[in-house]
């Protein structure tokens, strides 16, 4: 079971008329983004992306408007077909399947959240987050009865008989996300499911949705134009940029050591207190002059909001350990430098 | 204070910009505007740019500039200029000019009372000639020489009306030599508004305002004067113009050959597709006859039981009371049979509509491409005047019922096919991608997604069709419909006021019962929504 549920190798989306042309001129002779609109008039949504997402992981893709984000994010259930590349999901060639393949596949094991809810307004809130289970011929009487547990995990006992325009935004994006778990799919797909939402009431659902993933032990694609939200949810971040994918790696990977200019100047606004750890900052024992009289103890993984913690209470510098055994030290100085980012 | 930022748009943005304070310290940036004015004009551009300055510092009222050219060249300088509302407005203008000034210096200004004088001198000679002839016969002259004299009189005063418009002429040609002044004064002023503007215009989209001094429009425009103002002129100012300039030469035979080519047409194709017409004129009347057996056949207190119950449950009391009513007005004269087949065509037309225009609206709502096909048919089928296709479906269907359906079928039909089409279109994009994101077939698509959510434009279609269908009732009783519209018709025959204004009205009360129920109904289904 070590096969990743997600699998993308060299995915390219041409978007226009002469498509094909242009992807092919694109590999052949190397053409320019700038070329192929100018020759082709083709844009290129998505250029030669290829990433896994190991089963259970919350994968964040971020980039602002434009970035092809979005598009990318809609080959993983063929919504849109790729110009070239292969994508497979739970080891399966979603390009090889047959129309109804891939229908079973969508309604089976994919869920998908977006951003504008889009939800059907003719239908009960009960039977919204019931249609996947439909599309799939469930019976009703079944099909209800997974719906309103969906809809407990999400909170929303009581509303499952209101249409969705009675619900607030806050609440109609609960249903999408509890349709999106209906089928129990073994992916979900979230297409910047809380941007639309006030600030307040997307704190609350990036924590319930972090707990409830955890919980249910999904593989999440999360979209997101906003860097803390990456952070809060993700284990990984892929940041996008005019179709490509400048930078993977975890939040303190890409806080630490932003891969260029453009993820720099993202990350620069990040608060690093809950993100770096000890390890990245902490030198030599050897480099501090005196002995070490009993400073605090803090594993290497501990975050610098705890070292904060324990240097306050202390004059001595704060010895790091690797099980046990110490491994470096924290002076308030390299605390201080390592919260501003400027000396990693 | 005074100064605006008439430059700010051409104003390098770097440079200037952090030394400036307030919006009263920006410098009008005279080169950069200087420049694009330049561009813009072309030739002359010193001139304009100058004009156009004294144009822009204008702080209010109109800013004075005479431009001589416009002046004097009027029409061709605004062709030169590509300024064409005024090239075509000043052309018409000073056309007037012209035609007052010709009128009074050539146009023979007497000559239809001097006709008329020298008509009415001949008649009185006639008159005279009778009277000698009568005396020569031994009878009474007085009778011929009182005509006589009186029209001697009349030839008089319309001599006397030709002297005073010959010695109107000259008043003419001053009022058209003023007006010309006027007109050149007028233009010379407005000009460098009107380019000032055009200018504005050009800035916005260079590539689609005209600009600079083009030979093309200078040769278009003189093209056009020559070929609109002397023809012109001449028509106005010569008494009597060739025949050539008032009616166009057309030759008879054209007309008679294409119409007789067309008939013989018509005539082999209702030959050829006889059994296909007869099929279709069957079907329509069964269809027809299914309804009507429904409506007549029943007895009459079930059928206006029934529709008053239907009335009350989709529309509420109120339009059941009116229902009610109208029944009884419609029954108490005796319309009752009639106005029942009436609503058996009209049914019959409406079934027809909704069946074939509903999959037709979600076919052309999916298809862009089958849309822009089918929107001129559509349109021809709405705007072609019921008159013109009545004469093919006689020649094809024949009279009676089922051609007068089918002639309500292509009137009633683009309303539910259109608003159908717009209806499946403005199905939101996000809500579609969603049921695919779940594994919806495209029938699930259809039946799930996109139809509910078309439906309110579907049912203002169908109700628009039902109304169009009512409308034709009155035209299709001139190929043999029967029911209220016959009323009407033979009420128009005998132009009898009463029976007409009567059957009118019972039309007017099966509109409105079927209205009412019909929107009553739909409104229900959007509040269970």
């Amino acid at each position: 079971m070590s096969e990743p549920a997600v699998k993308l190798s060299g995915v390219w989306k041409v978007f226009g008329g002469r498509a094909q042309e242009a992807m092919s001129a694109i590999q052949s002779d190397g053409l320019s983004k700038a070329e192929a609109l100018e020759r082709y008039g083709c844009v290129v949504g998505v250029q030669d992306a290829s990433f896994e997402v190991a089963r259970g992981e919350t994968f964040c893709i971020m980039g602002l408007s434009g970035s092809g984000k979005s598009t990318l994010v809609r080959h993983i259930n063929r919504l849109i077909e790729p110009t070239t590349g292969r994508i497979d999901v739970l080891g399966r060639d979603l390009g090889a399947l047959s129309p109804a393949a891939l229908r079973e596949v969508r309604a089976r094991h994919i869920g998908m959240v977006f951003q504008h809810m889009a939800l059907m307004p003719h239908r009960s809130v009960r039977d919204n987050v019931a249609y996947p289970l439909e599309v799939r011929g469930v019976p009703k009487s079944r099909r209800w009865a997974v719906s309103d547990h969906t809809l407990k995990l999400v909170n929303l006992e009581g509303f499952e008989d209101r249409l969705p325009d009675e619900l607030s935004g806050g609440m109609q994006q609960r249903v999408g996300i509890a349709r999106a778990l209906a089928s129990d799919p073994e992916v979900l797909l979230m297409d910047e499911p809380f941007s639309a939402l006030d600030p307040l009431i997307r704190l609350q659902l990036q924590d319930q949705f972090k707990a409830l993933v955890e919980r249910l032990g999904k593989t999440t694609l999360f979209i997101t134009h906003d860097l803390d939200e990456a952070i809060r949810i993700g284990h990984r971040i892929a940041i996008m940029k005019d179709g490509v994918i400048v930078q993977i790696g975890t939040a303190e990977e890409i806080v630490t050591n932003p891969a260029d200019d453009y993820v720099r100047e993202f990350v620069q606004g990040i608060s690093r207190l809950k993100l770096v750890r000890a390890h990245t900052i902490m030198e030599p024992i050897e480099s501090h002059p005196g002995p070490l009289n009993g400073g605090p103890r803090a594993d290497e993984s501990a975050d610098l909001d705890h070292l904060i913690d324990l240097s306050v209470g202390s004059e001595e510098p704060v010895i790091i350990t690797d099980g046990g055994a110490p491994v470096g030290i924290v002076t308030k100085a390299t605390l201080l430098r390592g919260i501003q980012g400027g000396r990693a | 204070m005074t100064d605006i930022p008439l430059g700010a748009g051409t104003a390098p943005p770097a440079e200037a910009a952090p030394q400036v304070a307030a919006a009263s310290e920006v410098e009008v940036d005279r080169r950069a505007l200087d420049a694009s004015i330049a561009d813009f004009a072309g030739s002359n551009g010193a001139y304009y740019a100058s004009t156009f300055h004294r144009i822009h510092e204008a702080a209010g009222g109109v800013p004075l500039t005479f431009n001589g050219a416009a002046a004097l060249l009027g029409p061709i300088w605004a062709a030169a200029r590509g300024v064409w509302s005024f090239f075509w407005g000043f052309l018409l203008l000073e056309i007037i000019a012209w035609v007052q000034i010709g009128r009074g210096a050539w146009g023979d200004l007497g000559a239809d009372d001097l006709a008329q004088a020298d008509r009415q001198a001949d008649r009185a000679n006639q008159f005279l000639a009778d009277a000698d002839a009568a005396r020569a016969a031994g009878e009474d002259p007085a009778r011929f020489e009182t005509m006589a004299d009186n029209l001697m009189r009349a030839a008089e005063r319309s001599r006397e009306a030709a002297d005073a418009a010959a010695a109107d002429a000259l008043a003419i040609l001053l009022t058209g030599l003023g007006l010309l002044l006027v007109l050149k004064l007028v233009q010379g002023l407005t000009a460098n508004l009107v380019y000032e503007r055009q200018y504005s215009a050009w800035r916005i989209a260079p590539e689609r305002v005209p600009s600079g001094l083009r030979r093309t429009n200078v040769l278009l425009g003189i093209a056009l004067t020559l070929a609109i103002a002397p023809l012109t002129i001449y028509k106005f100012t010569v008494e009597s113009p060739l025949i050539e300039m008032t009616t166009f030469p057309a030759d008879p035979d054209h007309y008679t050959l294409l119409a007789r080519w067309l008939e013989t047409q018509i005539d082999a194709a209702a030959a050829g597709g006889a059994g296909w017409f007869d099929t279709i004129v069957g079907a329509l009347r069964s269809i027809l006859n299914t309804l009507a057996l429904a409506l007549m056949g029943a007895p009459w207190p079930v059928v206006m039981t029934v529709i008053c119950v239907v009335a009350w449950r989709s529309a509420g009391p109120r339009v059941a009371i009116f229902t009610a009513a109208a029944m009884a007005y419609i029954a108490f004269l005796g319309y009752w049979e009639i106005a029942m087949e009436t609503v058996a065509l009209v049914g019959a037309a409406v079934i027809i509509c909704v069946i074939v225009g509903i999959p037709l609206g979600i076919w052309f709502g999916k298809s862009q491409r089958a849309y822009r096909f089918a929107e001129p048919v559509l349109d021809l089928m709405q705007t072609l005047p019921a008159f013109v296709y009545l004469i093919p479906i006689i020649a094809f269907f024949g009279t009676g019922n089922p051609p007068g359906i089918l002639a309500t079928i292509i009137f009633g039909m683009p309303p539910v096919i259109r608003l159908t089409a717009l209806g499946m279109r403005g199905v939101p994009k996000s809500i579609k991608e969603a049921a695919t994101a779940f594994g919806a077939s495209r029938w699930k698509l259809l039946t799930d997604v996109e139809v509910p959510l078309a439906l309110p434009s579907i049912m203002t279609g169908v109700n628009q069709t039902i109304l169009m269908c009512l409308s034709m009732v009155v035209i299709i009783s001139l190929i043999g419909g029967g029911g209220l519209g016959k009323v009407i018709l033979e009420a128009l025959q005998y132009a009898a006021k009463g029976p007409g204004l009567l059957g009118g009205v019972a039309i007017l009360l099966c509109a409105m019962v079927i209205d009412r129920i019909v929107q009553g109904a739909f409104r229900r289904a959007d509040h269970k929504k």
